[in-house]
C-alpha cells in the first residue's frame, strides 16, 4: 500500500510550481499522514525555510529535529540580519505606512491613480522610492511570515504602483498571503485578477505564459478544495483551452485534479466528453488511479477495472493534501471529499452500466456497487423514483429490466421540424425590420 | 498553442502545399498531344526486338548453333512459321480457296482483289524511300533490261509454249498469252521488297511494263499466238484500272510518308509489320482466283491439269534462269560502277521481269470474247502458273533470306528488316554474306561470277577521313581557315558514322590526333598576331569561327586529348613546343620578376586550354624541383607570399588545371613561413579542391574530398595551437597580416569561413551518396568516411564554441544532427564501433603520409583529437546537439533541428514526445513558407511519425500522418526518393536535375513497401468497420479515399490473383476482413515481407492481430446484426477468438456510440438487438426534415450576409457550439419546446440537429472515441455528442 501512495504522491511534482510558504502545509500534511519518516520531512522543512525569514520557526525545527537546545551558528547569525534588514526596511517605508495608518488621510485617496501619486509627493513628500520601499517591506513581511500585514501592505502599494510588472508580483504575493490566511473568498477574487492578467497580458515568450498559468492553476488548488464552489471553479478554470494546453504540455499531474471535480461535480457533466479525450491523449504521459478510473468507465467500458480502481482512488484522495482535507466531526474525522467521490463513482459505473444493458441481475448489481441486496434495491428504487432512472425491478427473478428508450418516429419528426417555423417568424421580422430600417433610412 | 486533438488533422496542409511550390507552372509545360510519338516509340521498341528474335532463331534451325536446339518445340514452329510467313500464307490461301470457295467468291464480288492490290501499293509508297527511288535511278540499265525483258524478250517464250500438245489446247494456248503480259502488278514488288530487293526499282519496272505492255499485248499476241490475227485490245479499260489500282495508291502511300515524318518513322520501324501484311495481301490474290475457278478447275482432268501446271512451272523456271542469266551478263559488263545497289536491282530486276500478271491476262481474255476457246479454260492454266511463280518466287525469297541469315547469325547481324533502315551498318557487316548471297542466286541461274570487290564499310569510312585529314593539314599549310573550318565539319560528320560503324565509345585516334594538330595549329595562329592582322577578312573570320567551334568540341573530347598528349606516339609533334617551354622556364629561373609578368600577358591572350597545361605540367615540375632544391634558408615569407599571389592569380583562369593548382598550394603550405600564411594558404587550398569538381551535378573525387577533410583538420590544429589567430570573412585582411609570427602578440585575422568550409563538405559528401550506386562496395565504402566527418564537424564545434561564436556552432551542429538524426540505435552503436575501429588504420595511413619527402616548416602537431567521440546512445547525442542549436540557432537551423529531433523519437518509438513536439513548435503551420529541402525533411518527418504511431499501436493517428502522403500518387517524390514520372506533364530537364539533387541517399530512405503497408493497413482497420456500419450510404463518411479507389479496382477484377505487392496483400486483407474473416486476413498479411523490416516484429504483428480481430468483430456486428435477435458473449469471444471482457468492451463502446442498437442481457449474458427498421415513408420523411434544416438554415444564412452583422459573429457562435456540443445537444429539446426565447437557442438547435439526426436511424454513426481525432470538425463534434445525450437524460432530475 505505501508504495501506491508514495507512487502517486504528487509533492515532488507540485513543489516546485508553489511559492515556498506555500509547501508548508503540504509538508505539514504530509508529516500528519506520516507517509515519510518524519526527519525527511523536517529537513525538507529546515531546506525549505533557509531561505526565507521564518528563522525562529527554522530554528524550532532543528531544535526538535536534533534533540538539541542550541541553535546553529548560521542560523542566529542570519537572524540577526534578519533583523536589522527589518529595521531599515521600515524606516524607509516609515513614511507611507503612518499615512496609511491614517484613516483620515486614507480618505483624500481617490481613485485616480495619477493623482494621488501627486497628492502623496505634494503634502506628505511620498515619492516612488517610498512606494517602493513599500513593496520591499511588504515582501519582506512576508517572507517572514506576516501574511495579514503583508497582505495589507500589497493592497496598497497596489492602489499606489505604476510599474505593471511589480503589481502582478504585489498580486502574486497578496494571492499567496491570502491563501496562506486561508480566507478562501478573498483569495478566490485575487485569483482571478491574476488569471485576468495573465490572459490579457502579452508576454514575452508564449512559454512564460505557459509558465505564469500553471503556477496558478498550483496556487489554485488550495482555493478550489476549499471554497464552496470550488470544484465548479476549478473545471470553469482548468477546463478552458488554453489552461488545458498548459496542463497537457507541462503539468499533466494536474488532470488528477481535474478529474477529481469532474467525477464529483454533477453540473459540469457535458465537458466530460472533452475531458475524456483528454485523457486518452495523455494517458501515456501519466498515470493515477482517479484519471484511469474515468478511462475505465468511459474508454474501455472495463466494469471490474474501475472496481478496483476506486478502491485505489480511495487511497489516493486520503493521502493527498489538497483532496484528503479532513473534516472534524465529533470525535473521529472524515474525509468529506472521498465520501463524494466514491458516491459519485459509483453513480458513474450504474449509469454507463445501465445504458447498455437491457436486464442486469440484482445480485451482481449489488455486487458491482459494493452493496448488499437490499441495500441495492433499496438504492434503485430510489433512482428509479426520482425518475433517474427509466427502468422496472423484477423480483420473481431478481433482476432490473431497463426501459427501452426508442424514441418514438413522430416525436422525432416533430422534433425535427417543431423549429422550422419559428426559425422562419423569426427570420421574417428579422427581414422585415431590417427593410424598414432601409426605409426609414 | 494547438491541441493535440487537432494536431493530426491539421497535419495536411504542408503536404498539399509541398506539392505547389515544387513545380510552378508545370502544368502547362508539355501538351500531352507532343508526348503521343514519343510514348509510341518507347512501346514499339519491344515490339521490333521481338521481330527481330525469330530470324535468330531460324540461324539456329539451320543448324549453325547447337544451342538453337535448347528451344522449345513451340519455338521453333513458331519462328518456322513467321519465317515462311509468305509461303504460308499462300498455300493457306489456296486450300482456303478450295475448302470453301464461297467466301473467296463473295470477296471476288465485292472486287478485293482489287483491294488487297491497292493495298500492296499503299504499302509500297509507304515504304519507299526518296533514297531507294534515287537508288533505282542509278540503277537504270538493269531496269531497262528489265522492261526489255518483260516486253520483248519474254513474249517469245510463248512460241516455246505452244510447241506443247495437251488434250486440251486452250490450257496451252492459256499459257502462250499468259506469256505475252507484262510483269504481275503484286507480286513482283512484294516479294523484291521481303527479299530486301530494290523495291522502288522493281516498282518502276513493274509501273512502266504494264503501262506500256498496254501496247505491246495487242501485237504479241497477234503475232504469236493468233498467227496475225488481228486482236482488239481494250486499253482504256486497262489503262484505267491499272491506274486505279496501281499509280493511285503507290502515290498515296508516297505522300502519306512524307507528310507524317513520326508515320515514315513508324513504318521504318515496322517493317517486318508492313511485310507481312504485304504477304497476307498477296495471299488474297490466289485465293480470290481459286475460289473463282474451283468449279472450273475440278471439270478439268487433272493429269492435263498437272501438264499444264508442269508447262506452267517450268515457263516460269526458265524465265528465271533467262533472265539471272541475263542479268549477270549485263552486270558484269557494267563492272562494279555500282556495286552497291546491284545486288537489290539485281533482285528486283530478276523476280519482276520473270513474274507475269494474271489480271490483265484475265481481261484480255475476256476481251477475245472465245476467239481461242473456252475463256475458262484458257485463264485456268494461267491462273494455275501465276500461283506458281508466286510459290517459286516466295520459296526462292526465302531460300535467299535464310542463307543470309544462316551465314550471318554468327557475324550476329540483325534482322533484314533492319537492314533496310540502316543500310549502312548493314552494309558493313552483310557485305560477305550478300556476296555469297549472290552467289548462291546465281547457282541456281549461271555460273558467271561478278566481280566485285566490295571494300568493308569501316575501311572506307576511315580512308575518307584520313583523306580529309589530309587535306586539312594542307589547308593548314597554306594557312586557309575557310577550308580548314569545312573540313573540319566534314570530319565530324564522318566521326560520327565511323563510330557508329564501328560501335566504338572513343573516337578513334586518328581523330583525335587531328584535334590536336588543330589546336596546336590554331594557337600558332593566334599568337602571331602579325599573320592575323594580315589575313584576308573571310580567313580570320573563318579562323575566329573556328576557334569557339574547336573550344566547344574539344571539350567533349578533353579526357582522350590529354590522354593522347601524354602518349609517346605523338612527342615529335610536341618537341619544339616543350623546347620553348624550357627557354622559358630558364629565363623564369633567373629573374623571378619575368613570371608575374608573364602571368599578365597570359591574361591577354587568351590562350586555350591544353596548351597552357602543358606548360603548367612543366612548370610544375621545375618550380618544385626548384623549391626543393632552394635552400631553406632563402625562402622568405615574402617569397612565399609572392608565389602564393601568383598561383591564386592562375585560379579560375581557363588555362588552368585544377589539380595542380591544389598540388602547388599543397607544396606552397609546407614551406609557408609564419603559421597564418600557412593557414591563408590552407584555406586556398581548401578553396581549389572545392573547384575541382566544376558544376552541380558531380561530386567531388573522394580522394580530394578525403585529403580536404585532413587539411581541414590542418586548419584546426593551427588554430587552436596559435589562438591568436581569427578567422575571419567580413573584413578585408591587411595585405601583411600573414606576416606577423607565431609569437606575435596581438590577433592576427585570417580571411576565411570554416562554417561555409564544413557545409560545403558535408555538401559533397551528401553528394558523393547520391551519385553513387547503393548497391555496390563502393558505396559501403563511402558511408565509412562519415565518421571521420563528424569528428572534423565537433572540432569545428568544440572550436566555435570555445571562441564564443555559438551560432556558427549551432549551424555546424545542424550538420552533426543531420547526419545522426535517421540512424536507429543500432546503426549509430555501429558507426560509433567503426568509428573506433578506424583510430588505428587512420594513424597508419598517417604515417605514410607523413613520411613524405620534405618535412613542413611550421610543424603543428595534431592538436585536435582526428576521432569523433560519441556519447553512449543516438538520443543523448541528439539531446546535446539539439538543445545547442534550440539556444543559438537562427529560425531556419532551429526548425530543422527540431525536425531531426521530432524524427529522431519516432524513430525511438516515443510517439508522444515527437508527437508533442511537433505540435508545441508549430511547423506545421508555416512548413509551407520553408525551403524545399526542408519541406521534404519535414514529410519524411511525418512519414517516419506515423510508421512510429503504426508500432505503438495507434492507428488512426498512424493513418492520419500518412493518409495526407498518400493522397496523390508521389510518395516517391514527397519523400525525395525517386522521380515519379507523370503522365500528363513532362518536366523540363532542368527541373529533372534540381529534383535529382535533391534525392535522398539510398541508406536515409524510409522503406516505401513499409510505409505503404502500415498506411493500407492502416486504412483498412479504419475502414472495413466504417463501410460495413455505413453499407447504406457508402459515400458518406469516407476516412481514406486512396484506400476506396484501390479497393474499387479490386474489386472489379475478375479474377483475383494471388497476392503479389503490398497493396494485393492488403486487398486481399480486406476481402477476407469483409466478411469477418479475421484468421485469413491476418495470414495474408503476416505472409508480407516487409515486416523483417521492423525490430520488434513479433509484438507488431501481435498488435495487428488483435486489432484486426477486433475490428472484424467490428464489421461482422455491424453486417450481420440484422440477422440477429440476440447473440451470446461466449459465442462471439469463441468466435474471434477474443477474451469476453474485450468482447464486453467493444461491444458497449458501439452500444454507448449508437452505432449498434443492442443492449446486453446480463443474467444470460447475450446482446439482444432493438433492430428499428424504419419505413419507407418514414425514412423519405426524415430526409425531407432534413432538407428542410437545411434550407432554414440556408436562409439563415442569407439573411445574415445581407444584414451584415452575423458573419464573424455566427462563425464564432458556431465554434463555440462545437465547444460545449454535447451541452448544446442535451438541451436540445429544451430549447426547441421556446425556441421563441432567441436566435441563439434556434440557430443552435439547428445546427445541431443535422448531425444529430442520423443517431435515430439504423446507426450509421460512427462514433466518438473514434471519431474523436480523425473528424475534427462539426461531424467529431456531433458524433460525440451522440453519446452523451442518453447520459444527460440520466440526470435529468440533477439539473432540474
Amino acid at each position: 500500500m505505501t508504495e501506491i501512495k508514495e507512487n502517486y504522491d504528487l509533492t515532488p511534482r507540485v513543489a516546485p510550481n508553489l511559492d515556498r510558504h506555500l509547501v508548508f502545509p503540504i509538508l505539514e500534511f504530509l508529516q500528519e499522514r506520516q507517509l515519510y519518516p518524519d526527519e525527511q520531512i523536517l529537513k525538507f522543512k529546515i531546506e525549505l525555510l533557509n531561505k526565507t525569514n521564518m528563522v525562529d520557526y527554522a530554528m524550532d525545527i532543528h531544535k526538535s529535529l536534533y534533540h538539541t537546545e542550541d541553535a546553529p551558528q548560521d542560523m542566529v547569525e542570519r537572524r540577526a540580519e534578519v533583523v536589522a534588514r527589518l529595521k531599515s526596511l521600515e524606516e524607509a517605508a516609515a513614511p507611507l505606512v503612518t499615512f496609511l495608518l491614517n484613516p483620515s488621510a486614507v480618505q483624500e485617496l481617490r481613485a485616480d491613480k495619477q493623482y494621488n501619486l501627486q497628492m502623496l509627493k505634494e503634502r506628505y513628500q511620498i515619492g516612488p522610492d517610498q512606494i517602493e520601499a513599500l513593496y520591499q517591506y511588504a515582501k519582506f513581511q512576508f517572507e517572514c511570515g506576516n501574511y495579514s500585514g503583508a497582505a495589507d501592505y500589497l493592497y496598497q502599494y497596489r492602489t499606489l504602483c505604476s510599474n505593471l510588472e511589480r503589481s502582478l508580483s504585489a498580486l502574486w504575493g497578496k494571492l499567496a498571503s491570502e491563501i496562506l490566511m486561508q480566507n478562501w473568498d478573498i483569495a478566490f477574487e485575487e485569483l482571478n485578477r491574476v488569471k485576468d492578467i495573465i490572459d490579457s497580458k502579452s508576454f514575452a515568450s508564449p512559454l512564460n505564459q505557459v509558465q505564469n498559468r500553471i503556477w496558478l492553476m498550483h496556487w489554485g488548488l488550495y482555493i478550489f478544495f476549499n471554497h464552496d464552489n470550488g470544484r465548479t471553479q476549478i473545471i470553469d478554470l482548468f477546463n478552458q483551452d488554453k489552461y488545458l494546453n498548459a496542463i497537457q504540455t507541462s503539468a499533466p499531474h494536474l488532470l488528477r485534479y481535474l478529474a477529481t471535480a469532474f467525477i464529483v461535480n454533477k453540473r459540469k457533466r457535458p465537458q466530460l466528453k472533452e475531458f475524456i479525450k483528454v485523457i486518452q491523449q495523455e494517458h501515456y504521459s501519466y498515470k493515477d488511479p482517479i484519471v484511469e478510473f474515468l478511462a475505465c468507465v468511459f474508454v474501455h467500458y472495463d466494469f471490474d477495472g474501475a472496481q478496483k480502481k476506486m478502491k485505489e482512488c480511495e487511497e489516493v484522495i486520503v493521502n493527498d493534501p489538497f483532496l484528503g482535507k479532513r473534516v472534524e466531526n465529533g470525535n473521529f474525522s472524515t474525509v468529506p471529499l472521498r465520501d463524494e467521490f466514491l458516491e459519485n463513482a459509483r453513480l458513474f459505473i450504474f449509469e454507463t452500466y445501465c445504458r447498455i444493458h437491457q436486464r442486469i441481475d440484482m445480485g451482481v448489481l449489488a455486487e458491482k456497487l459494493n452493496l448488499n441486496y437490499e441495500e441495492a434495491e433499496r438504492w434503485i428504487v430510489n433512482l428509479i423514483r426520482t425518475s433517474k432512472l427509466d427502468a422496472k425491478i423484477d423480483s420473481e427473478s431478481g433482476t432490473v429490466i431497463m426501459e427501452p428508450t426508442q424514441p418514438n418516429v413522430h416525436e422525432q419528426l416533430i422534433n425535427h421540424t417543431k423549429a422550422l417555423s419559428g426559425r422562419t417568424y423569426k427570420l421574417v421580422t428579422q427581414l422585415l425590420e431590417h427593410s424598414q430600417g432601409q426605409a426609414a433610412r | 498553442m494547438a491541441t493535440i486533438a487537432s494536431m493530426l488533422a491539421s497535419t495536411r496542409n504542408p503536404f498539399s502545399c509541398f506539392r505547389e511550390p515544387l513545380y510552378p507552372g508545370s502544368r502547362s509545360v508539355v501538351s500531352p498531344r507532343y508526348l503521343e510519338p514519343f510514348g509510341k516509340r518507347i512501346r514499339t521498341i519491344p515490339r521490333f526486338i521481338r521481330a527481330c528474335q525469330p530470324l535468330d532463331k531460324v540461324g539456329g534451325d539451320g543448324g549453325v548453333s547447337a544451342s538453337a536446339k535448347r528451344y522449345h518445340f513451340g519455338n521453333e514452329l513458331l519462328s518456322f512459321a513467321s519465317d515462311n510467313f509468305l509461303p504460308l500464307a499462300l498455300v493457306t490461301g489456296v486450300s482456303l480457296g478450295f475448302a470453301n470457295p464461297t467466301l473467296g467468291c463473295l470477296a471476288d464480288k465485292y472486287s478485293l482483289s482489287k483491294f488487297s492490290t491497292c493495298g500492296i501499293f499503299i504499302i509500297s509508297g509507304l515504304t519507299l524511300r526518296t533514297e531507294a527511288i534515287g537508288d533505282a535511278v542509278k540503277g537504270w540499265p538493269l531496269g531497262v533490261f528489265g522492261l526489255a525483258s518483260i516486253l520483248l524478250l519474254t513474249p517469245s517464250f510463248s512460241r516455246l509454249v505452244m510447241l506443247f500438245q495437251l488434250q486440251h489446247q486452250e490450257l496451252v494456248t492459256g499459257l502462250g498469252i499468259f506469256c505475252c503480259m507484262p510483269t504481275t502488278l503484286s507480286s513482283g514488288v512484294a516479294l523484291t521488297h521481303l527479299a530486301g530487293g530494290n523495291s522502288a526499282l522493281a516498282l518502276a519496272v513493274t509501273v512502266a511494263s504494264n503501262l506500256l505492255g498496254i501496247l505491246t499485248i495487242p501485237f504479241w499476241v497477234s503475232r504469236y499466238i493468233a498467227g496475225g490475227v488481228g486482236v482488239s485490245f481494250p486499253t482504256d479499260q486497262l489503262f484505267k484500272s491499272l491506274i486505279v489500282t496501281l499509280l493511285v495508291p503507290l502515290i498515296i502511300g508516297k505522300v502519306i510518308r512524307e507528310t507524317f515524318k513520326g508515320f515514315a518513322n513508324f513504318v521504318d520501324n515496322n517493317r517486318k509489320l508492313f511485310s507481312r501484311m504485304n504477304a497476307i495481301c498477296l495471299s488474297l490474290v490466289p485465293w480470290i482466283q481459286v475460289s473463282r475457278s474451283r468449279s472450273l478447275l475440278l471439270s478439268v482432268e487433272p493429269k492435263v491439269f498437272l501438264a499444264a501446271i508442269g508447262i506452267g512451272i517450268l515457263l516460269h523456271l526458265s524465265l528465271l534462269a533467262f533472265n539471272a542469266l541475263s542479268i549477270r551478263i549485263l552486270s558484269g559488263l557494267s563492272g562494279d560502277y555500282n556495286s552497291k545497289n546491284s545486288k537489290g536491282n539485281g533482285t528486283a530486276v530478276l523476280l519482276v521481269a520473270s513474274q507475269k500478271t494474271l489480271p490483265v491476262m484475265v481481261a484480255v481474255v475476256e476481251q477475245l470474247r472465245g476467239a481461242f476457246g473456252e475463256p475458262g479454260l484458257l485463264v485456268l492454266p494461267c491462273v494455275a502458273a501465276h500461283l506458281n511463280q508466286i510459290m517459286i518466287d516466295s520459296i526462292l525469297v526465302n531460300v535467299w533470306l535464310r542463307k543470309s541469315n544462316a551465314s550471318s547469325a554468327d557475324g550476329g547481324s540483325d534482322s533484314e528488316d533492319e537492314s533496310d533502315i540502316e543500310e549502312e551498318i548493314q552494309e558493313v557487316q552483310n557485305t560477305d554474306i550478300n556476296n555469297r548471297y549472290l552467289q548462291d542466286g546465281s547457282d541456281d541461274d549461271d555460273d558467271t561470277d561478278t566481280k566485285r570487290v566490295i571494300k568493308p564499310t569501316k575501311d572506307k569510312r576511315f580512308e575518307e577521313m584520313t583523306h580529309t585529314v589530309e587535306q586539312m593539314k594542307n589547308a593548314m599549310k597554306i594557312n586557309d581557315w575557310v577550308s580548314l573550318q569545312e573540313n573540319f565539319d566534314k570530319v565530324n560528320k564522318q566521326l560520327e558514322k565511323v563510330m557508329r560503324i564501328t560501335e566504338a565509345v572513343k573516337p578513334p585516334t586518328l581523330y583525335i590526333k587531328t584535334l590536336v594538330m588543330l589546336e596546336d595549329f590554331l594557337n600558332e595562329a593566334l599568337a602571331n598576331k602579325e599573320a592575323k592582322k594580315k589575313m584576308s577578312p573571310s580567313n580570320s573570320k573563318a579562323l575566329n569561327a573556328m576557334r569557339q567551334k574547336l573550344k566547344k568540341n574539344n571539350k567533349t573530347y578533353e579526357d582522350a586529348i590529354n590522354k593522347y598528349r601524354e602518349t609517346p606516339e605523338v612527342e615529335e609533334e610536341k618537341e619544339p613546343e616543350d623546347e620553348d617551354d624550357d627557354d622559358e622556364e630558364d629565363e623564369d629561373e633567373f629573374e623571378d620578376d619575368d613570371d608575374s609578368k608573364e602571368a599578365v600577358t597570359d591574361d591577354d591572350v587568351d590562350e586555350p586550354a591544353d596548351n597552357r597545361w602543358e606548360t603548367m605540367l612543366n612548370k610544375k615540375d621545375k618550380q618544385m624541383e626548384k623549391l626543393l632544391s632552394k635552400d631553406p634558408k632563402e625562402i622568405t615569407w615574402e617569397w612565399v607570399n609572392q608565389k602564393f599571389k601568383e598561383i591564386m592569380a592562375a585560379r579560375g583562369r581557363k588555362g588552368t588545371a585544377r589539380f595542380d593548382l591544389v598540388d602547388q598550394l599543397t607544396h606552397l603550405t609546407k614551406i609557408a613561413k609564419t603559421p597564418a600564411q600557412k593557414l591563408e594558404i590552407l584555406f586556398s587550398v581548401i578553396s581549389a579542391q572545392f573547384d575541382v569538381n566544376p558544376g552541380l551535378t558531380g561530386h567531388m573525387p573522394i580522394k580530394v574530398w578525403k585529403k580536404c577533410v585532413l587539411n581541414m583538420l590542418t586548419i584546426l590544429d593551427i588554430l587552436v595551437k596559435y589562438n591568436n589567430i581569427v578567422v575571419d570573412d567580413t573584413i578585408e585582411p591587411d595585405e601583411n597580416e600573414t606576416s606577423k609570427p607565431a609569437d606575435y602578440d596581438g590577433t592576427i585575422r585570417v580571411w576565411g569561413n570554416l562554417v561555409a568550409f564544413i557545409e560545403r563538405i558535408d555538401t559533397e559528401f551528401f553528394k558523393s551518396l547520391q551519385s553513387i550506386d547503393p548497391h555496390t562496395r563502393e558505396y559501403v565504402e563511402r558511408l565509412r568516411d562519415e565518421p571521420m566527418f563528424l569528428a572534423l564537424a565537433q572540432n569545428i564545434q568544440d572550436y566555435f564554441e570555445r571562441m564564443g561564436d555559438y551560432k556558427a556552432a549551432a549551424k555546424v551542429a545542424l550538420r552533426r544532427v543531420e547526419s545522426i538524426y535517421y540512424k536507429p540505435q543500432e546503426v549509430y552503436e555501429a558507426m560509433r564501433k567503426l568509428a573506433e575501429l578506424d583510430e588505428e588504420d587512420e594513424e597508419a595511413e598517417d604515417a605514410e603520409e607523413e613520411s613524405g619527402p620534405i618535412s613542413s616548416f611550421i610543424v603543428v602537431p595534431e592538436v585536435v583529437p582526428r576521432k569523433p567521440t560519441f556519447p553512449e546512445s543516438g538520443r543523448a547525442m541528439m539531446d546535446l546537439l539539439v538543445s545547442l542549436i534550440y539556444r543559438n540557432g537562427d529560425e531556419r537551423t532551429k526548425a530543422r533541428a527540431m525536425l531531426c529531433d521530432i524524427y529522431h523519437h519516432a524513430l525511438m518509438d516515443n510517439f508522444g514526445t515527437a508527437r508533442d513536439l511537433l505540435l508545441m513548435s508549430h511547423l506545421q503551420d508555416n512548413i509551407q513558407h520553408m525551403d524545399i529541402s526542408t519541406q521534404i525533411l519535414f514529410n519524411r518527418t511525418m512519414a517516419q511519425i506515423g510508421l512510429c504511431a503504426f508500432r505503438v499501436g495507434m492507428i488512426t493517428e498512424s493513418h492520419s500522418c500518412l493518409s495526407e502522403l498518400y493522397s496523390g500518387q508521389r510518395v516517391r517524390e514527397l519523400l525525395a526518393q525517386g522521380v515519379s514520372q507523370s503522365r500528363y506533364h513532362e518536366k523540363t530537364p532542368e527541373q529533372e536535375r534540381l529534383e535529382r539533387r535533391r534525392q535522398m541517399p539510398y541508406h536515409m530512405h524510409i522503406n516505401l513497401e513499409l510505409l505503404e503497408a502500415v498506411h493500407l493497413i492502416g486504412a483498412m482497420l479504419l475502414e472495413v468497420p466504417n463501410m460495413a456500419a455505413n453499407s447504406l450510404e457508402a459515400r458518406r463518411r469516407v476516412i481514406s479515399k486512396n484506400f476506396r479507389r484501390l479497393l474499387e479496382i479490386s474489386e472489379r477484377q475478375a479474377f483475383n490473383a494471388p497476392p503479389e505487392n503490398v497493396r494485393d496483400h492488403v486487398m486481399a486483407a480486406t476481402r477476407a476482413l469483409t466478411k469477418g474473416d479475421f484468421q485469413t486476413a491476418f495470414e495474408v498479411l503476416n505472409s508480407l515481407d516487409v515486416w523483417r523490416m521492423l525490430k520488434n516484429r513479433d509484438s507488431i504483428l501481435e498488435m495487428v492481430k488483435a486489432r484486426i480481430k477486433e475490428e472484424a468483430l467490428r464489421t461482422y456486428l455491424f453486417t450481420y446484426s440484422s440477422s440477429y435477435e440476440s447473440l451470446s458473449l461466449e459465442q462471439l469471444a469463441k468466435m474471434f477468438d477474443v477474451t469476453e471482457a474485450q468482447v464486453h468492451s467493444i461491444v458497449s463502446k458501439m452500444m454507448i456510440n449508437e452505432e449498434l442498437h443492442a443492449s446486453w442481457d446480463q443474467p444470460t449474458r447475450c446482446i439482444v438487438f432493438h433492430e428499428v427498421q424504419h419505413s419507407r415513408l418514414q425514412s423519405l420523411a426524415f430526409q425531407l426534415t432534413e432538407k428542410l434544416s437545411v434550407l432554414a438554415e440556408s436562409n439563415e444564412r442569407a439573411m445574415e450576409a445581407r444584414t451584415g452583422g452575423g458573419g464573424l459573429d455566427l462563425s464564432s457562435r458556431r465554434r463555440d457550439n462545437n465547444q460545449d456540443y454535447a451541452g448544446a445537444a442535451g438541451k436540445w429539446q429544451d430549447n426547441n419546446m421556446n425556441y421563441g426565447q432567441g436566435r441563439q437557442g434556434n440557430n443552435r438547435s439547428g445546427y445541431g440537429g443535422r448531425p444529430g439526426q442520423p443517431r435515430d436511424w439504423s446507426g450509421q454513426n460512427r462514433g466518438g472515441g473514434y471519431a474523436a481525432r480523425a473528424g475534427s470538425g462539426n461531424r467529431g463534434g456531433g458524433m460525440q455528442m451522440d453519446g452523451s445525450t442518453r447520459m444527460v437524460s440520466l440526470n435529468r432530475g440533477v439539473r432540474a
